[in-house]
């Protein structure tokens, strides 16, 4: 029963919205008229409609509110098991009495209700925006579920998207996208591998690596590795020119002779035979090894302006390894400049020896080239000579940094043995696809082999990877 | 920047987002991070990697504090981008792209020498409409873009083609050093020769 007051409270202003006067020769009526039992039946209903209208617009506005918040649930990846929850509290939800995602089954998605979770392995990508219904305490139970969309981004697994398009066999600098090889070399056997990164397959662009190598006279033997800058537009000219001079320098008649000298200088510098026998074999070092890599920097300096291009254009890194097999031992000389490393692994592969150290610059790709002639000017010059002597050896591996990068990443992982040996497992099928290189020379099948367990998926690291394994 | 011009960059990068994600090398590879400066300059969205990234609101009125936002692009390229050492692999360097319609209201000049001393792979700026003067961005880049309205269709065309550098460029982005010609022959060794020990 509303109270008297409010019924002519009430009336007084519905009055005044309609501009009707009390006069004071009416008071009594207007005191009768709020009395009377249809009047205040008539508020109250008046009242109670009032109310529910407000009570039906603060639920519309909420349920606005509600559809308009923004909610952030993190990214999902196509394939990649999924999990988000919806944190009730934190999104101010405590009024919701029931909820529900539908559609979520097409995008392989399942919702739990109970715990707020969605949770899956999205089947497409793209911005989808997914449906979720939910009731407020205030709503009748009969009455329909609100909707509310909640963008689901889902990024495209990346394996899908890299294309392999073939190069141009037109383009004069043109080479193999791919090439593996296994033959002798000295006394031992060079399993060899340069492939065309997925960058460069993506736009059916070139190889830009390359790798040599070949039995020289006296028991000499020589692997070089280029890897061609990304950035030079021919590049991959460069890198081949590389390889091919600094082997075919070496092939020479004058480097011949000049090696036959080294066997001399190498005993007498063993024997201590004079004070001055280690400076000579130094100076040996420098000249023979100095000479041909600027042999190789001329030859590509002689290509560039012959074709017309700049020296620049050409841009490529350049690690060689000559190695001969001594009486005592393996002897072996190395010359390097760029990211690419050169190393040994002794006979029960506990120790790992460097031959060259790698240019790495400040910043990712920050590397020295072969065409660059300040590196001969540069007083570093001499320290990227190296001759080491080894008793025997497992591996003489050289790469480039397709294959340094996802296998050893940072520079200071190239001194850790456990590396290596990870290295080695990794070939020997320790790896995600379980694909094996047998390292045996009698292996029929190791090109195939070696050729699959070049393709192996780093995420990231897609650039042209070359792996030259002397065993 | 408000109105249509702030609308047509937020589409943009949205689109430029949606469009990198299906790019295989930059969605492997490539982190983003958004600078707006108007009267203050501010991060809203830290060096993030595609697949996380989220777009936020964009919202910029008032002045232009170029020099701040160069200012804070520095300290951000110094916190977050990784330089390689021993023990870390590098980051590639970054790109920076700037985009103004208007002309610095603040002291700029020690900002930009700020921005001076850090390494970019390259840094694209943008003059938005007639109210930006490409002359006084190319004191902080050569590589500067004018486009003659700030209208959507101009802001979309300008981010279609950064979505197609970041593509490209995070292929690899190397330092080739100067270009020094002329080398007759090979230096003698130095005096301190010790290859062999």
């Amino acid at each position: 029963m509303p109270e008297m007051g409010n019924v002519k409270a009430q009336l007084t202003e519905l009055f005044l919205k309609n501009n009707v006067e009390v006069p004071s020769n009416r008071k009594d009526l207007f005191d009768k008229f709020i009395r009377d039992d249809k009047t205040v039946a008539a508020t109250r209903l008046i009242s109670e409609l009032e109310n529910q209208l407000m009570a039906n617009w603060k639920l519309q506005d909420r349920i606005a509110t509600i559809q308009g918040q923004p909610v952030r649930i993190h990214n999902a990846s196509v394939g990649k098991l999924y999990e988000a929850k919806l944190d009730f509290e934190q999104l101010g939800w405590t009024d919701l009495s029931h909820w529900k995602f539908e559609g979520l089954e097409e995008n392989g998605l399942t919702f739990e209700e109970e715990q707020k979770q969605i949770s899956g392995k999205p089947v497409q990508s793209g911005d989808i925006p997914l449906r979720f219904l939910f009731k407020l305490k205030e709503q009748a139970d009969d009455e329909p579920f609100n909707e509310k969309l909640i963008m689901l981004i889902v990024n495209p697994d990346p394996k899908s998207l890299w294309k392999n398009l073939d190069s141009d066999k037109n383009d004069p600098y043109w080479k193999e996208d791919n090439i593996t090889v296994c033959e002798p070399l000295g006394d031992r056997y060079i399993l060899a591998s340069s492939k065309r990164g997925r960058s460069h397959a993506n736009e059916g662009s070139f190889r830009e690596d390359d790798f040599a190598f070949m039995n020289l006279e006296n028991g000499w033997s020589i692997v070089a590795v280029s890897d061609g800058a990304g950035s030079a537009r021919f590049s991959r000219k460069g890198s081949d020119i590389a390889c091919r001079s600094v082997v075919e320098y070496f092939g020479e008649e004058s480097s011949a002779t000049s090696l036959q000298e080294f066997d001399q200088i190498l005993e007498q510098h063993k024997a201590k035979a004079s004070p001055d026998s280690s400076t000579k074999l130094n100076h040996y070092v420098y000249n023979t090894l100095g000479k041909a890599a600027f042999t190789v920097h001329k030859r590509l300096e002689d290509f560039a302006s012959k074709a017309g291009h700049t020296l620049k254009d050409l841009s490529c890194t350049l690690i060689f390894t000559l190695f001969k097999r001594y009486e005592s031992g393996y002897a072996f000389l190395s010359f390097g400049v760029g990211d690419c490393p050169i190393a040994v692994l002794n006979k029960d592969i506990s120790e790992v020896t460097l031959l060259n150290w790698i240019d790495v610059g400040e910043f990712g790709g920050g590397t020295r080239f072969i065409t660059m002639p300040e590196i001969f000017r540069n007083e570093k010059f001499a320290t990227r000579f190296s001759f080491i002597e080894k008793e025997d050896f497992s591996y003489l591996m050289l790469m480039s940094d397709g294959i340094y990068d996802p296998k050893f990443v940072v520079e200071a992982n190239l001194e850790n043995i456990a590396k290596w040996k990870e290295l080695l497992e990794d070939l020997n099928g320790n790896n995600e696809g379980g694909v094996k290189v047998e390292l045996d020379p009698g292996n029929k099948e190791i090109v195939q082999q070696f050729s699959a367990w070049m393709d192996f998926w780093s995420t990231g690291n897609h650039d042209d990877r070359t792996l030259a394994i002397v065993f | 920047m408000t109105g249509e011009p702030i609308e047509a960059v937020k589409n943009g990068i949205q689109v430029m987002i949606s469009s990198l994600r299906q790019n295989p090398q930059a969605i492997e590879t490539a982190f983003i991070s958004i600078i707006t400066f108007d009267s203050t300059a501010r991060q809203l969205v830290p060096l993030t990697d595609l697949a996380s990234f989220q777009m936020v609101d964009i919202k910029a009125s008032g002045t232009t504090s170029l020099g701040e936002a160069l200012k804070l692009v520095s300290s951000c390229i110094d916190n977050e981008v990784a330089k390689t050492t021993q023990e870390q692999k590098g980051d590639w360097k970054p790109l920076v792209f700037i985009m103004t319609d208007g002309i610095p209201t603040d002291e700029w000049q020690s900002g930009l020498d700020e921005f001076r001393k850090r390494k970019t792979a390259y840094t694209v700026a943008c003059a938005a409409g007639s109210g930006a003067d490409s002359n006084l961005l190319k004191q902080i880049t050569e590589n500067v873009v004018s486009l003659d309205t700030a209208d959507s269709q101009s802001i979309s065309k300008f981010f279609s083609w950064v979505s197609a550098s970041i593509g490209v460029t995070s292929t690899k982005v190397e330092d080739a050093g100067k270009e020094v010609s002329g080398l007759g022959e090979l230096p003698p060794p130095p005096s301190e020769l010790n290859i062999v020990t």
